[in-house]
C-alpha cells in the first residue's frame, strides 16, 4: 500500500514544486528552466530509443530542427497557426524519421547511427546553403507560440509537453510495445523466434522518438523565436546525450532530470566555456563506466535507501 | 573537357585514398573489437595536430611528423583502449553495444573539446611536404596533394602486407572471424584488442597528419572525414579491409566529379557530403552487405 502511494506522491510533489517554482525565480533563470524542457523532451526520447530500444540516433537534433523549421516556414510563409504548425511539425519529423527507420532498421548491426550521423550533417549543410528558404546561418525569425514577452507561458506549456511526453512513452513503455522492446533488447533471436516482427517495432519506436524531438523543435523554435542550423551542431547531440546518460538511459523521469541538471548546470558554469564540454565528455565515460543506470537514478536509490533506513524506526526519526 | 574529367577524377583519388586511411582504420577496429569507434574523426584530428607540433616544436622533417602523428594516436588509442574499452571484455559492464557507441562518441567530445581548449579554435597550417608541383598538360596537381596521395596508398599497401603476411596480423584476423576459435589456437584475445584499437587509430593520426598541409587544421576538422569514413565502412562491408580501401576511392571520385559536375558552384561544396550520402541510402537498398561484405558477429 505505503509502497504503491510513494511514487505518485513524488511525482505530485515533484509537479507543485516546478508548478510553483517560477514565483521564486528571476527572469534569467526562469528562461534557462522554460529552455531546458526543450532538452528535456529531447533526453527522455532519446533515452527511450537507445535504452529500450537499443538503437542510436545521432540524428535526434535533426529531427527537432526538422521539427522547429517545419513549424517556422508554415508560420511565416504561410501565416499557419502556430500549433497547427507544430503538429505539422510533428508529423513532418515522424515522417522523415519512418522513412530512415526502414531504411536503417530493416537490417542487423549498427546501420542506424552511422547513417544518422551523415544525416544530421547533411542536413546542417543543407539549412546553410538553401538560405533563400531558410535564411541560412542568419536564422529564420519565427513568431511566438503566445503573445507578449513574458517567459511565463512558456514555461508552463513547456512543463506540460514534458509530462505529457513522459506519460505518453511511459504508457508505451507499458504496452505489449513495451514488451516487444524488452524482448528484442535482450534477445533478438529468441523474439523473432516468438513471432515478433523486430523491425517493425524498431521502425515503430524510432518513428515516435523522433515524432517527440520534432515537437521539441517547434516548441523551442516558437519559444526562442529564431531558428538558426546550430541546433542540428555534433556538441547540441553530445549535451543531450549527456543529459540521458546521467539521468540514466533505461528511466524515462531521470533522463528528463538529468536534462534539467545537466542544462542547468552548463549554464550556471557558463564562464567555463569550451571546458565544460571537456567536462560533459569525462562525465559521460565516467558515468557509463561505474554508473551505467545513471546518476541520477543512483542518487534516487541511494535516497530511498536512507530514508528507508530512518522511517520504520521512530527513534531515529525523534532523536 | 576531357582534362577537367581528368583532374577531377585526380583529385578524387587523393582524397579517396586519405579516406580509405581513415576507414581502413575503423574497419580494423570495427572487425576485431566489434564496435563502431565514433571517436575516430577526433583521432584524425590529433594526428593533424600532433604533426604540426612535432614539425613546429621538436624541428621533425614534415614526412617523418607524419610517423610522429602516428605513434602520439597509436598511444592514446592504447590509453582509451585500457582504460575505458577494456572493462566489455571481462563483464564489468552492461549493454556493451550501447556502452561502447556512447563511450567512444563521448571520447569524440572530449578530445574535440580539448583540442579548442588547447590548439586554439583558429586554423592552423603546417609547412608543405614539397614545393614542387606536376603539370601534365593544362593539369596542375600540387606537390603535397601527390605525397599525401603516395604515402596513403603505401600505408595502405603497407597494411596489406602486415595483415597477410605477418602473425600479428594473422592473429588480428582470426580474432575478427571468430574469438573463441582464436582462443583455442592460443591467441591472446585482449591483447589483439589493443592492438587493433591502437592501429586503428594509428592509421587515423596518419591521415590527419597527411592532409594537413592541404585542408588546414582546425578542432572540427574530423567532422566531414569521419562521417564519410563511416559511409564507406558500409559501402565497403563491414569488416572488409580491402573493401574499405576500394570504398574510400570510390567515394573520393563520386565526391569530386559530384562537386565539379554540380550546376551550382555555390551549392556544389555544400553538398559534396550529400553525395557521400546518396551512395550510402544506394548501398543500403540494393546491398547492405557493402561490396565485398562478409558476415558479422555482434559484440558478445
Amino acid at each position: 500500500m505505503a509502497l504503491r502511494a510513494k511514487p505518485a506522491i513524488s511525482w505530485l510533489v515533484a509537479i507543485a514544486v516546478m508548478a510553483a517554482l517560477p514565483h521564486w525565480l528571476n527572469a534569467y533563470w526562469l528562461h534557462i528552466l522554460a529552455t531546458s524542457w526543450y532538452y528535456a523532451i529531447l533526453a527522455v526520447s532519446w533515452a527511450l530509443l537507445a535504452g529500450f530500444a537499443g538503437q542510436f540516433s545521432f540524428a535526434h537534433m535533426a529531427f527537432a530542427a526538422i521539427g522547429g523549421y517545419t513549424s517556422g516556414l508554415l508560420a511565416v510563409d504561410l501565416h499557419l497557426p502556430v500549433p497547427l504548425g507544430i503538429l505539422c511539425g510533428v508529423a513532418s519529423a515522424a515522417l522523415v524519421g519512418a522513412a530512415i527507420g526502414w531504411l536503417c532498421l530493416r537490417l542487423r548491426g549498427p546501420y542506424l547511427s552511422l547513417f544518422t550521423l551523415a544525416f544530421a550533417l547533411i542536413l546542417q549543410l543543407i539549412i546553410i546553403a538553401e538560405y533563400q528558404f531558410t535564411r541560412g546561418s542568419l536564422g529564420l525569425s519565427v513568431p511566438g507560440l503566445f503573445g507578449g514577452n513574458s517567459d511565463l507561458p512558456y514555461y508552463y506549456a513547456g512543463f506540460v509537453l514534458v509530462l505529457a511526453s513522459l506519460a505518453i512513452m511511459g504508457a508505451l513503455l507499458r504496452s505489449r510495445v513495451g514488451l516487444f522492446l524488452r524482448a528484442l533488447r535482450e534477445d533478438e533471436d529468441a523474439a523473432e523466434a516468438s513471432a515478433i516482427d523486430t523491425s517493425y517495432y524498431r521502425i515503430l519506436v524510432f518513428t515516435i522518438t523522433s515524432a517527440f524531438a520534432g515537437l521539441a523543435g517547434g516548441y523551442y523554435g516558437h519559444y526562442v523565436g529564431i531558428l538558426s542550423p546550430n541546433i542540428v551542431t555534433i556538441p547540441e547531440m553530445g549535451l543531450v546525450v549527456a543529459m540521458a546518460v546521467v539521468g540514466g538511459i533505461e528511466n524515462l523521469p531521470g533522463a528528463a532530470i538529468g536534462a534539467i541538471f545537466v542544462f542547468v548546470a552548463s549554464e550556471a558554469l557558463r564562464s567555463g566555456g569550451q571546458l565544460r564540454f571537456v567536462a560533459l565528455g569525462l562525465v559521460i565515460m565516467l558515468t557509463q563506466r561505474f554508473a551505467q543506470n545513471g546518476l541520477v537514478v543512483l542518487a534516487a536509490a541511494r535516497l530511498a535507501r536512507a530514508t528507508r533506513r530512518r522511517a520504520p524506526s521512530p527513534k531515529t526519526a525523534t532523536g | 573537357m576531357t582534362s577537367y574529367f581528368v583532374l577531377q577524377v585526380l583529385n578524387g583519388l587523393v582524397t579517396g585514398l586519405i579516406y580509405a586511411l581513415i576507414a581502413a582504420g575503423l574497419t580494423i577496429i570495427f572487425s576485431v573489437l566489434k564496435i563502431v569507434n565514433f571517436g575516430h574523426g577526433a583521432l584524425y584530428m590529433i594526428g593533424g595536430y600532433a604533426g604540426y607540433y612535432a614539425i613546429h616544436l621538436l624541428g621533425v622533417p614534415p614526412l617523418f611528423a607524419v610517423l610522429v602523428a602516428m605513434a602520439a594516436t597509436f598511444v592514446l588509442g592504447v590509453i582509451f583502449e585500457r582504460l575505458m574499452l577494456a572493462p566489455l571484455y571481462t563483464n564489468k559492464v552492461d549493454r556493451k553495444d550501447e556502452y561502447a557507441t556512447i563511450v567512444t562518441f563521448a571520447l569524440f567530445m572530449l578530445l574535440e573539446n580539448a583540442a579548442i581548449v588547447s590548439f586554439g579554435p583558429f586554423n592552423k597550417r603546417p609547412p608543405s611536404f614539397t614545393d614542387a608541383s606536376l603539370h601534365v598538360g593544362m593539369l596542375t596537381i600540387t606537390g603535397d596533394r601527390l605525397v599525401a596521395a603516395g604515402m596513403a596508398a603505401l600505408l595502405l599497401i603497407g597494411l596489406s602486407l602486415f595483415m597477410q603476411r605477418t602473425s600479428l596480423g594473422q592473429a588480428l584476423d582470426a580474432v575478427s572471424q571468430n574469438r573463441d576459435a582464436a582462443a583455442i589456437i592460443g591467441i591472446d584475445a585482449k591483447r589483439m584488442f589493443t592492438t587493433a584499437f591502437g592501429l586503428g587509430a594509428a592509421l587515423a593520426g596518419g591521415a590527419g597528419a597527411l592532409i594537413a598541409p592541404i585542408f588546414t587544421l582546425s578542432p572540427s576538422m574530423g567532422d566531414l572525414p569521419s562521417v564519410q569514413a563511416y559511409i564507406i565502412v558500409v559501402l565497403g562491408g563491414m569488416g572488409s579491409v580491402p573493401g574499405s580501401i576500394i570504398g574510400g576511392m570510390l567515394l573520393g571520385i563520386v565526391e569530386a566529379l559530384g562537386v565539379g559536375y554540380y550546376p551550382d558552384p555555390n551549392r556544389a561544396l555544400a553538398y559534396s557530403n550529400a553525395f557521400g550520402a546518396l551512395l550510402l541510402i544506394i548501398t543500403l537498398l540494393v546491398r547492405p552487405t557493402g561490396l565485398f561484405g562478409r558476415a558479422h558477429v555482434r559484440m558478445e
